[in-house]
């Protein structure tokens, strides 16, 4: 058995953790179980006032919190929305996250937002204008950010890199940190055939923060990255991959729709805790 | 303009297209052609705002019913998202609704969407506890005619002709979609929200009359003034003090500045 060696990383280690879903706040604050840390989506929790700050006041009282956002439109084309930056900042200040992340993507163009995730042509030039961005906002929030990879369904004819070597490079480049997500890799592999123990291979250990695990759906010939779903098995195959690979990582499942009781959610993060000690016993 | 933009803007347009033109540099394989990606990106547009849009106006839904989808994708055609929460394309809804032909001829799908936009907008405004009657307790009794009330700044009035109200009723509790009825006379509903959970309710005319003046800025006297001219000189003060009274239970009321 090869040993697992465990990369040095300055941010601390989490567990095992869930995406905070509205659904689960009273079931989560009387019964977590092992439920070690919680991930907010930032932009619930940019409000005024009102039962949403409530709420996570109480649960930043009991449990370590990451903020993980959707806007940055890291890789957009319009200016830095310094707005949105700032009231990020700010709840940061409040919140006192572990860490800050987005997407490595971008969301809109011209003033429009598709409210979705979309993907970069991997090129040096957005390589270079990526890296000037996550800079910036590094600079702004006062932190390094870490930026996840995104499941996609189209790619462009202009790339020159692939997605690992593009999420590496700015990673690296800009002294960012990397959100993995296990089931996007699964996904992206699928639906543009490119090899996912490539990817994992592709990216420095050090700089890999987090795991995301998620169910998808497959749609036509394409898989599509729901977030609805329990994790198949090819993901729990590819988590164990990565564990290999990059060795005790804070882990968490994100569910968005068709959200199941927090026991059965506690069920699937119990599952991948299993998996990793296992691995990393074996290993030792 | 970079390679980059340009292929963002070409992107974001084919998105918002009815029916998605075709991108030379888009790549299609085996798997999936270029046409079927893109198909993914232009369905979910739609699909994800229609989603968020269909959580903030829950009454709207019932009331529209079966026309609610084509209602809200005419809306996203004609007004594209530009806030970074998704939520917020909502804020639109409700005068694209009274200006569109296809649509102003119901006013009560326009009326229906300003409920649940001020419901919407109250639910997480900041907060600011509401003042009770002991804030009156000291108040010297001569200071009462000038003192000037301050409801909630989230707190707001709308002139309803349906009974729309009923329909948010019936979509937060689960329960049959109501009748809908155009009032003999238009009426006003009151949002606010006292504490965590949002209220609304119907206003009597004197009581919207006075409400009008205290968002105005007139005096307690004032207010008192108008009412007798409507009540009578006898009838006044204790309708007004009713309605002080009730302002203070409901947690209507946010300041009083007395001189």
């Amino acid at each position: 058995m090869k040993t697992i060696k465990q990369a040095s990383r300055e941010l601390p280690y989490l567990g095992f953790g869930l995406g905070l879903r509205v659904d689960h706040y009273e079931a989560l604050l009387d019964e977590p179980g092992q439920v070690e840390w919680l991930e907010i989506v930032s932009e619930n929790y940019l409000v005024p006032g009102g039962r949403p700050l409530r709420w996570l006041e109480r649960f930043r009282e009991r449990f370590p919190l990451v903020m993980h956002g959707v806007s940055m439109s890291i890789g957009g084309t319009d200016p830095l929305d310094l707005d949105y930056l700032d009231q990020l900042a700010a709840l940061a200040r409040h919140v006192q996250p572990a860490w800050i992340s987005d997407h490595l993507c971008w969301t809109g163009v011209a003033g429009v937002n598709l409210h979705d995730l979309m993907p970069l042509p991997y090129t040096e030039e957005a390589l270079a204008h990526v890296v000037d961005r996550v800079r910036r906002v590094q600079d702004r929030l006062g932190r390094r950010i870490l930026l996840e990879n995104v499941s996609s369904y189209i790619s462009f004819a202009q790339s020159q890199l692939t997605e690992w070597e593009f999420l590496a490079a700015v990673a690296e480049r800009a002294d960012s940190l990397i959100l993995l997500d296990i089931n996007n890799v699964h996904v992206s592999a699928h639906n543009h055939g490119f090899s996912a123990l490539d990817y994992l291979d592709g990216l420095p250990p050090a700089r890999v923060q987090q795991f995301h695990l998620a169910g998808h759906e497959q749609g036509g010939a394409l898989l599509i990255d729901t977030h609805d779903a329990p994790v198949v098995d090819a993901v729990w195959d590819l988590y164990l991959e990565a564990v290999r690979r990059f060795g005790r990582v804070s882990t968490m499942i994100e569910r968005d729709d068709h959200i199941p009781p927090l026991a059965e959610l506690r069920a699937e993060l119990d599952h991948a805790r299993m998996l990793a000690d296992a691995l990393l016993q074996e290993a030792a | 303009m970079s390679d980059l933009r340009g292929l963002q803007l070409q992107l974001a347009d084919a998105l918002r297209a009815s029916a998605a033109p075709r991108i030379a540099s888009l790549r299609g394989d085996g798997v999936a052609d270029e046409a079927s990606r893109l198909a993914v990106y232009h369905h979910g547009y739609r699909l994800r705002l229609r989603e968020a849009l269909a959580v903030e106006f829950p009454g709207l839904s019932l009331l529209a019913g079966r026309r609610f989808a084509e209602l809200l994708d005419g809306y996203v055609a004609a007004h594209p998202s530009t806030h970074f929460n998704i939520r917020w394309h909502g804020a639109g809804l409700a005068a694209f609704l009274a200006a569109t032909p296809s649509w102003r001829d119901r006013p009560e799908l326009a009326e229906a969407a300003g409920l649940d936009w001020a419901i919407s907008i109250a639910f997480d405004a900041a907060d600011q506890a509401p003042i009770d009657a002991d804030a009156l307790a000291h108040m010297a009794p001569d200071a009462w005619a000038a003192m000037r009330l301050h409801l909630l700044p989230h707190a707001r009035l709308l002139r309803v002709t349906c009974n729309v109200d009923a329909f948010r009723r019936a979509a937060d509790r689960g329960t049959p979609r109501p009748t809908l009825r155009r009032l003999a006379q238009a009426r006003h509903l009151l949002v606010w929200r006292p504490a965590l959970d949002v209220r609304y309710r119907t206003v009597a005319a004197d009581e919207l009359a006075a409400l009008q003046g205290v968002l105005d800025g007139a005096c307690f006297g004032t207010l008192c003034e108008r009412a007798a001219e409507r009540h009578g000189a006898a009838a006044a003060l204790p309708r007004m003090a009713a309605l002080l009274g009730r302002w203070l239970d409901d947690g209507l009321i946010g300041r009083i500045d007395a001189p």
